[in-house]
């Protein structure tokens, strides 16, 4: 009876993790458009709906009418494995962030951390399923059967591996300073001291070094040379129409949530926000659902920032990126460890 | 439960094993097996180790098989070329040796009795890491050191060389090789024998001829 | 009723099986390399296993140092395929037979 309730437990947050985030990353893509459009001195879509809130609605609707164009001489099961294997990576990853802090759901007695599913090795689980999503991209562009394609698959996968040990570097001084690769764990060390705990005071330089790495890895601009419309015609994705190419646009969109949602965990102490667990109290439920809004606001800004680069910054040329990517990068983030590892030595109270 | 999460995941990896020994396209094969190493990395939570699962995802699945795709992407590999001659009568040897093998795993399957497995907790990351730093700390600093050797050896391997153009073949010693290797400009058939003295060779393709003859006049 | 350790064992055997099958089958380089890494995940797996039914994590962490030397081996055996390719412009075992009597 007991693993039955978990069991459906388990499903309903799952369902419901997924339908934040599809609701989130769909408003997004209008966010971003409108901002772009006051940043370029415009106003973006504005006409479907009030203020142009039904417009995600209206190209849903345009992806799924579309015509679905398959190349002819295209390696058809690769074809169509590339962006199922994209999309996929994108969404496992939401199931490890927490939410919120352990609240009491009202009318049961029933105390549950708002969190999908609690394991000891979240943060690599993260890093092992971005490692896999570049296998969409790759696949994409040898599928389509076009050097275009093929050329902007291998420079995207090229960066993303390139990125990802920079990425996976600078998380060590968060794990050295937190003692745990359990998320959960981590969002509850940051939560004294009224905000001074949070680890984007004790780590701004691994702040800096991981954004870089996350926007390098989710393709945005200024890194975004392998799928820029002015670059290699449209890069990996050239060749796919209709609803391949949303399951795509999607996968960028939740890769850039999820790169989010990891550095508000990680670096802007997650749910916590000071005081407010004094007016609230602990364990009540308005607490958790302040919590969660809380959560998604931070998220949110993090949002803001990437919108707001890739309206204000040109974009780097490939060999450029290489470059910072080894040879400036990987440095500091192996700098960035050591000064951690000697300051926890120096300071063990910290 | 756990008995058929472990007969699902024991299927999938078996399965993607068989597919990826029968595919003829080598990037078939390489999808196959990175299904096989995700279905390992479940059996390898379901035995209590979440962090060799996490790095099995991350080490094989994400960095080594990568690294043959672009492999097999970059030197455009496309199916076996023609099959060989195979050797007829092995094949029923082939079956009774498949055979024995089921039968053995059947065998085991059926009369071991259990071993009593008690869900331990020796996988977490802080027993790994104690263990790690501790005790097998030598390992460890070899490991270290034996991936320095594989960087450097790599990229030694993947260099062009500085001088040599990227269609040149300097073959060792001096051999009578027919046309078609020496010469990267013949037709691939062209088995015209010709005698390789590797000096004179990588003289002409370096341009510096006449430098073995000023040391002759020594 | 619980998988016992005989049934991670059995698994192993057969995907090791099939590793060397492969590699004794296919003509294609990189197809033989793939087979090899698919041996060594079968011995992780019985490592594993043990380290497991037996309480022990020694097992893990050689399964640890298995990686990171697969890691390494791979590696170096692409630059060497690609050393070959760039010579012979085949990847068919067979045809690097120079050595050969």
């Amino acid at each position: 009876m007991d693993t039955t309730i978990d069991i459906i437990l388990k499903f309903a947050a799952i369902t419901v993790v997924f339908v934040v985030v599809l609701l989130v990353v769909a408003y997004t893509v209008l966010a971003e458009r409108r901002i772009l459009g006051f940043i370029q001195g415009r106003l973006g879509p504005n006409r479907v709906g009030p203020g142009g809130l039904l417009q995600p609605f209206a190209d849903l609707l345009k992806f799924i009418l579309k015509e679905d164009i398959v190349p002819d001489k295209s390696t058809r099961f690769v074809y169509f494995l590339a962006p199922v294997i994209a999309t996929m990576a994108a969404l496992m990853t939401m199931i490890v962030y927490p939410f919120g802090p352990e609240t009491r759901i009202p009318f049961t007695s029933i105390t549950i951390p708002l969190v999908v599913a609690r394991f000891d090795v979240a943060l690599l689980y993260v890093l092992g399923v971005t490692s896999v999503g570049v296998y969409g991209i790759m696949l994409a562009g040898w599928s389509s059967n076009n050097k275009y394609s093929l050329m902007g698959g291998l420079r995207s996968s090229a960066q993303m591996i390139s990125y990802e040990l920079a990425l996976g570097l600078s998380l060590i001084g968060v794990i050295l300073l937190t003692g745990s690769l359990d998320l959960t764990q981590i969002v509850d060390r940051q939560s004294a001291w009224y905000g001074a705990r949070w680890l984007i005071l004790l780590q701004p330089l691994g702040f800096i070094i991981y954004m870089i790495a996350a926007i390098a890895e989710t393709n945005r601009v200024p890194f975004d040379l392998p799928e820029a419309e002015t670059e290699l015609v449209a890069g990996f994705h050239t060749e796919y129409s209709a609803m391949k190419f949303a399951l795509f646009f999607l996968a960028e969109y939740i890769n850039m949530f999820t790169v989010a949602m990891l550095a508000t965990t990680l670096f802007l102490g997650g749910w916590n926000f000071p005081f407010i667990e004094s007016i609230l109290g602990r364990g009540t439920f308005l607490f958790g659902l302040v919590s969660a809004i809380i959560f998604l606001l931070k998220v949110c800004l993090i949002l803001f920032l990437y919108i707001w680069l890739r309206g204000t910054l040109p974009r780097f040329r490939f060999d450029q990126l290489m470059n910072f990517g080894w040879k400036i990068l990987l440095p500091l983030a192996l700098l960035n460890i050591f000064l951690t590892a000697t300051l926890i030595v120096l300071f063990p109270n910290l | 439960m756990l008995a058929f999460l472990f007969i699902l995941f024991a299927g999938m990896a078996v399965s993607c094993a068989l597919a990826m020994v029968a595919q003829r396209n080598p990037l078939y094969s390489a999808i196959s097996l990175i299904g096989v190493f995700v279905s390992l990395a479940c059996l390898y939570i379901m035995l209590a180790a979440p962090f060799i699962a996490a790095v099995q995802v991350i080490v094989y699945a994400g960095a080594i098989m990568v690294l043959v795709v672009f492999v097999i992407m970059l030197l455009n590999v496309e199916h076996e070329e023609r099959r060989a001659p195979r050797l007829k009568f092995l094949v029923p040897v082939a079956v009774v040796l498949a055979a024995v093998l089921i039968a053995e795993v059947a065998f085991i399957l059926v009369t071991v009795r259990d071993f009593g497995a008690p869900v331990s907790n020796v996988g977490l990351t802080h027993s790994i890491g104690s263990s790690l730093f501790t005790i097998y700390l030598l390992p460890f600093e070899i490991t270290s050191i034996l991936l320095l050797m594989a960087m450097v050896g790599a990229m030694t391997l993947a260099r062009r060389g500085g001088l040599l153009s990227a269609n040149a073949r300097v073959v060792p010693g001096s051999q009578q090789l027919p046309l078609s290797i020496v010469d990267p400009r013949a037709e691939p058939d062209d088995l015209r024998v010709v005698e390789t003295d590797t000096t004179d060779e990588a003289a002409r393709l370096l341009g510096v001829e006449g430098v073995r003859d000023q040391s002759k006049r020594d | 009723m619980e998988p016992q350790l005989s049934w991670y064992l059995a698994l192993s055997a057969v995907l090791f099986t099939i590793g060397v099958t492969g590699v004794i089958i296919k003509r294609n380089i990189i197809a033989m390399f793939m087979c090899i890494e698919l041996m060594l995940n079968a011995v992780n797996l019985t490592f594993v296993a043990f380290a497991s039914f037996f309480q022990d994590v020694t097992g893990q962490l050689f399964v640890f140092i298995v990686m990171t030397v697969a890691a390494a081996e791979a590696a170096v055996g692409l630059g060497i395929i690609i050393a070959m390719f760039r010579n012979r412009e085949t990847l068919d075992v067979d045809d690097a037979s120079i050595l050969k009597l």
